[in-house]
């Protein structure tokens, strides 16, 4: 018998170019192409994912990718569905989710903005978060070394208690 | 939307700040935008402590996450500890003697009802109610003698959830002293029911949530709860052993800051109820996975990616791990309910509320700047 996770991810599956993995009974994990997310996303609210838990992203460097995830939880079928999703590493822009999601996608999407640097076709605000007067790169991205950083702009090589950083 | 921040010049709006360096507000800040009494909008401002512990963990082996990951949240370490713990587990599939599942839960439940007992702190002090603040500090206290004595730390159990299971096994005179501080919690309890006017006035009707807000604002836990859904993770999609215990999911219609103190107060009572039962069913055998027990520095993760939800005492907590096949996590993003809960949430319910609620609707939403900041 088919799990209910599959039944439901059939009805998505004629319609778009889908790959799908499922893990347990009640969790599958989609890779989809970015150029349906918001017509997938929609689908997908209507079939009871309500809620999204959290949008995150990944920083493929050597592929030159970031992959942004979607996790959905459904109240109605006890479901979590996980939405992945590829764009290229030097444009990185992606429609935002904020027609399907409302505030939660805006808060989620400003924080990914901000630590990533992804901009999101559609979000009216996407003021930083965390980083006050922050000019540097994007923090979470893989090619910013906090570590290189911090020696270059704030520690002094002839401080004695400093010095021990650099080799 | 920039221009949220400061009053139009034209009005008679002002700046109001509650926080971030404010007794009652944590390290966070909102700034209200005032008219006579009236919030007219609020704006969060978070980012005082933020540590950014998503990438501090691609740089560390799981066995030194484990013990970053009590920081995420000072007020629940061990729920936190909890869920880095199983993502590592889920990757490297580890599987956990049946002991230390049970002792999880324990020590889970326990991290939950001492963070509830904060809360009723925080929430009896912003609606005028001292007594109640010193009476569930002083409780919570006989919780952190248990924790000393399992864990080895108050506040920082360091790690004691680990990949594996659990760092060390409950001493032998651990199930009597639970029990014996349970019974101290549900004397606390009846302390702590302080139906009287003034809090009833200060709270009853007062941040209204209704049950599509909750939803449209990704609200989850005690505050999704008290709009009247009837949602748990330990129940919707139970993780370690809480399938097999019996226990309810309080719900609550209102949606008012009431309904969401009661949440709190009903849910003590479930907690207790699940530690009773489990400390009954307490199986034998080991604490900790055959592979775990002596420390391995360089296991490699196995390529794979997990995302691990669990139910804090705030609400939907929940932990996205990629590996790429390295001994260090590749990604690490960390859900914390508070994210929702103070930024769309509080900037929704502090529209037009007067000044004097601020608090009380505030310290309702069971927040915690740390695990919003990370």
């Amino acid at each position: 018998m088919a799990s209910k996770v599959e039944s439901i991810l059939k009805k998505i599956d004629s319609r778009f170019d889908v790959e799908v993995k499922v893990k347990r009974d009640n969790e599958a994990w989609l890779s989809i192409d970015n150029e349906n997310l918001i017509d997938i996303c929609g689908s997908l609210k209507d079939k009871g994912f309500v809620h999204l838990s959290a949008i995150s992203v990944v920083d493929w460097i050597k592929e030159g990718k970031y992959e942004v995830i979607y996790h959905l939880w459904s109240y109605k079928d006890k479901m979590l569905l996980n939405l992945k999703t590829k764009i290229d590493r030097e444009k990185p822009a992606i429609d935002s989710v904020i027609p399907i999601w409302d505030s939660n996608a805006q808060i989620h999407e400003r924080e990914m903005h901000e630590l990533f640097g992804l901009k999101f076709r559609g979000n009216p605000d996407l003021a930083p978060l965390f980083l006050e007067d922050w000019n540097g790169p994007p923090t979470f991205r893989k090619d910013f070394d906090w570590r290189k950083y911090v020696r270059e702009n704030y520690y002094d090589k002839n401080n004695e208690r400093e010095a021990a950083y650099y080799d | 939307m920039i221009d949220q921040l400061s009053p139009s010049p034209d009005s008679k709006e002002y700046n109001f700040y509650f926080g971030p360096a404010h007794a009652g507000s944590g390290n966070f800040g909102v700034k209200l935008i005032i008219e006579g009494e009236k919030v007219v909008r609020a704006r969060s401002d978070p980012g005082y402590l933020h540590r950014g512990f998503e990438k501090l963990m691609e740089y560390r082996m799981p066995l030194q996450n484990a013990v970053l990951s009590d920081r995420i949240c000072i007020l629940e370490s061990l729920n936190w500890n909890l869920i880095h713990a199983e993502a590592v587990d889920e990757l490297m599939n580890i599987e956990v003697p049946e002991r230390a599942r049970y002792i999880r839960v324990i020590m889970a439940e326990l991290s939950r009802i001492q963070s509830h007992i904060i809360w009723f702190g925080v929430f009896s002090k912003a609606t005028g109610f001292d007594t109640g603040f010193k009476v569930a500090f002083g409780y919570r206290d006989y919780i952190l003698d248990l924790f000393e004595m399992i864990t080895g730390g108050r506040v920082y159990p360091a790690g004691y959830i680990c990949p594996g299971g659990v760092r060390r096994d409950l001493p032998e005179n651990a199930p009597d002293r639970i029990r014996k501080v349970l019974n101290k919690m549900d004397e606390m309890i009846d302390l702590e029911q302080l139906e009287n006017s003034t809090l009833h006035s200060r709270t009853k009707g007062i941040g209204v949530l209704k049950l599509e807000d909750a939803i449209r604002l990704g609200a989850t836990g005690p505050v999704i709860r008290g709009s009247g859904m009837r949602t748990d993770v330990r129940k919707d999609d139970p993780y370690e052993v809480y399938d097999r215990f019996d226990f309810d999911v309080p719900v609550r219609k209102e949606g008012d800051a009431y309904a969401r103190y009661q949440i709190g107060i009903e849910e003590l009572r479930e907690s207790v109820k699940i530690i009773k039962q489990a400390l009954k069913d307490l199986p034998d055998g080991d604490a900790i996975a055959p592979e775990f027990k002596k420390p391995r520095l360089n296991a490699k993760i196995p390529e794979g990616e997990v995302y691990i939800r669990n139910e804090i005492s705030r609400g939907e907590a929940g932990m996205y791990m990629v590996s790429d096949g390295g001994t260090n996590p590749y990604r690490v993003k960390i859900r914390g309910p508070s994210f929702l809960h103070m930024i769309p949430v509080l900037e929704y319910l502090f529209k037009g509320v007067q000044i004097a609620d601020v608090p009380a609707i505030y310290w309702s939403l069971n927040i915690c700047p740390a695990d919003l900041d990370r």
